[in-house]
């Protein structure tokens, strides 16, 4: 967010002459937001697996946990983006029927991953029904 | 006509042939008049015909192309000339069976049959309509889906009860009192207002004003203060007008049936002036229920009800009312039928405590504060005393708090799982407990530091979710405990 901040307060300053503690301003904004949220979000962030249920605890200024049981659901994907591959990383989303129940367990170890994709496909296959 | 069996290839009704002409040309509508307007300009003729022969040809290729067929426990659509299209769905997966016939196929005798299945899919090309049956033809095919999807029931087909059939709401002109109160009349003035814009811009029309024509006029002039409210009141009017016409057109003749009566059964809504429109709802797929009160309806003692369908979201809204904007006793009869229970409808509500209570004045009172400061500073330092008129913005805001306050609670009664917020537009919804498929619990720092928590009970259906705004936190695990045994429970500590 604040990056885009940066890229708007850089393009204005060919157009406008902005005096130079706006972006001062702005990067070091940028700076303390790299500094505090990511720590912040990873001891927030929680997930667990039980044999009922999957849950999420993600969030920083607003903390959200997510329950699913395991009977409702629908899909389980696997996804590594560009800089997640470049550390062996992985991100796992439960879907339900609902939009607005899917749980996001983001910046799993790629194995971890892979091990928690196929036990959730086994458990969540175990059970009848068409979720919804 | 041959009737060939279900399980073969059929095309659709031949009358169709009439229709898809007068559609596409209706679709073509604007080039045509640019087609006309560019043709009158450049003064070529024999050309403009292309735009009559061009919607004729595709209307009649769209008959030739498209065929469908009930087999192997599958319903199938096939359609397209050069990219084929096979759209094919499990008869089980079919959860709502829709007729929409417009004036030109109820006057043929025709209509259309949409199978929805509850896909995420929001493109045109990924919905199954049967566009052209016999109306007795598509009720037939109805019936039969219906009952396939159901086939597991293991419910004896018992001919006297098909048939029979309980009316749970029917529609009377005096709910007409309710349309201008909706704001709706607001939106067709402007959609009307937009198009209009359009087509006098394409006409030219703008151009041919001239301010001085304004200058030079020679009525009778109004002062101002007498103009402004005249205005005003027409605008009332128009606008009102448009809202009770709006609402005759989409909800005229509403009925909703349930058949065979008594709970179980099957729900059918029948509504529309020129266009009709009957869904069917399978009852096991019905969730729970939506109460709604924009403010002006709710103080004229009305509300309106939707279901929360499975299968159904925002965007087939349509599909799921079950009462428009009506006299709140016929509303709440109605969702007493739907639930098979008063209690989640009309019983009493918990109270979310004094943190809840404070945060409704603070969120009200806060912006309301700061616009009223800002307008206390303007005016010492020199604003016009005119200004101070924002000050009203606290008392509203004061008012407004206090209902907040007063419509926040949620309850968990006869197995639904029920909340209630807001002014502006109130809503009730009743979710049950079998539908829910998750809980989210959401709290933001300032709801954190007071033990507030926001518990959503996510669901298939309609807006996805019923949250229940700012319980104690203490409730929320209590609620969704109590609601779904041991889920929540595993995770606490």
């Amino acid at each position: 967010m604040t990056l885009t901040v940066l890229v708007v307060a850089d393009a204005l300053l060919d157009r406008v002459d902005l005096p130079w503690w706006v972006f001062a301003l702005a990067a070091g904004a940028h700076l303390a937001w790299a500094a505090v949220v990511p720590q912040w979000r990873y001891l927030v962030h929680r997930w667990e697996v039980t044999e009922t249920a999957v849950y999420t605890q993600t969030g920083w200024w607003a903390r959200e946990r997510r329950i699913a049981p395991m009977s409702r659901i629908q899909t389980v994907d696997h996804a590594e983006g560009a800089v997640e591959r470049l550390f062996r990383l992985a991100t796992v989303t439960v879907t339900t029927a609902s939009a607005a129940g899917a749980l996001q367990i983001s910046g799993l170890d790629r194995d971890v991953a892979r091990q928690l994709v196929d036990e959730l496909t086994l458990k969540a296959d175990a059970v009848e029904g068409d979720a919804t | 006509m041959s009737q060939a069996p279900p399980e073969e290839w059929q095309r659709l009704d031949p009358r169709m042939l009439l229709v898809h002409p007068v559609r596409e040309v209706v679709r073509f509508l604007p080039a045509l008049i640019a087609i006309l307007f560019a043709g009158r300009a450049a003064g070529g003729e024999a050309w403009q015909a292309l735009g009559i022969v061009v919607p004729v040809a595709i209307g009649v290729m769209r008959y030739l192309t498209t065929s469908y067929r009930v087999a192997a426990g599958r319903v199938e659509l096939r359609r397209g000339l050069v990219s084929r299209h096979v759209l094919s769905t499990p008869v089980e997966r079919v959860r709502t069976v829709d007729l929409t016939s417009s004036l030109i196929q109820r006057a043929l005798g025709l209509t259309t049959l949409r199978v929805g299945t509850g896909s995420a899919s929001t493109s045109d090309d990924e919905k199954l309509d049967l566009d052209g049956l016999p109306v007795d033809r598509a009720r037939a095919l109805r019936e039969d889906l219906l009952r396939a999807s159901h086939a597991d029931d293991d419910q004896p087909a018992d001919p006297a009860t098909a048939l029979a059939e309980e009316v749970v709401v029917a529609f009377e002109p005096g709910w007409l009192r309710f349309a201008p109160l909706t704001g709706s009349g607001v939106v067709i003035a402007a959609a009307a207002l937009g198009v209009g814009a359009q087509f006098l811009e394409l006409a030219g029309f703008w151009d041919s004003l001239d301010a001085e024509d304004y200058e030079s006029w020679s009525g009778p002039a109004l002062p101002l203060a007498v103009a402004v409210p005249l205005g005003v009141l027409a605008a009332l009017v128009v606008v009102s007008a448009l809202a009770v016409g709006g609402y005759l057109v989409t909800n005229w003749a509403f009925r909703v049936t349930r058949r065979p009566p008594g709970p179980g059964g099957d729900w059918h809504l029948t509504r529309g002036l020129f266009t009709t429109r009957e869904t069917t709802l399978d009852d096991d797929r019905v969730a729970g229920i939506n109460v709604t009160e924009p403010l002006g309806v709710r103080a004229a003692g009305g509300a309106r009800l939707s279901a929360i369908v499975t299968g159904l979201d925002r965007s087939e809204r349509g599909s799921s009312t079950m009462v428009p904007p009506a006299p709140r006793r016929v509303v709440e009869r109605a969702a007493v039928a739907v639930l098979g229970h008063d209690l989640p409808v009309t019983g009493p509500l918990v109270a979310h405590g004094p943190a809840a209570v404070r945060r409704r004045w603070t969120r009200a009172l806060g912006p309301a504060g700061v616009l009223a400061g800002a307008a206390v500073v303007a005016v010492v330092l020199g604003a016009p005393t005119w200004v101070l008129a924002v000050l009203v913005a606290l008392p509203v805001a004061g008012l407004l708090a206090a209902d907040r306050t007063r419509s926040l609670g949620h309850a968990l009664v006869a197995g639904h799982v029920v909340a209630r917020a807001g002014s502006v537009v109130r809503r009730r919804r009743a979710l049950h407990v079998d539908h829910v498929i998750g809980w989210n619990y959401r709290a933001t720092w300032f709801q954190r530091r007071v033990g507030l928590t926001t518990l959503v009970a996510t669901t298939a259906g309609g807006s996805q979710a019923v949250s229940v705004l700012d319980v104690p936190e203490d409730l929320a695990v209590r609620l969704a405990d109590d609601a779904l045994p041991d889920l929540v429970s595993q995770f606490r500590g």
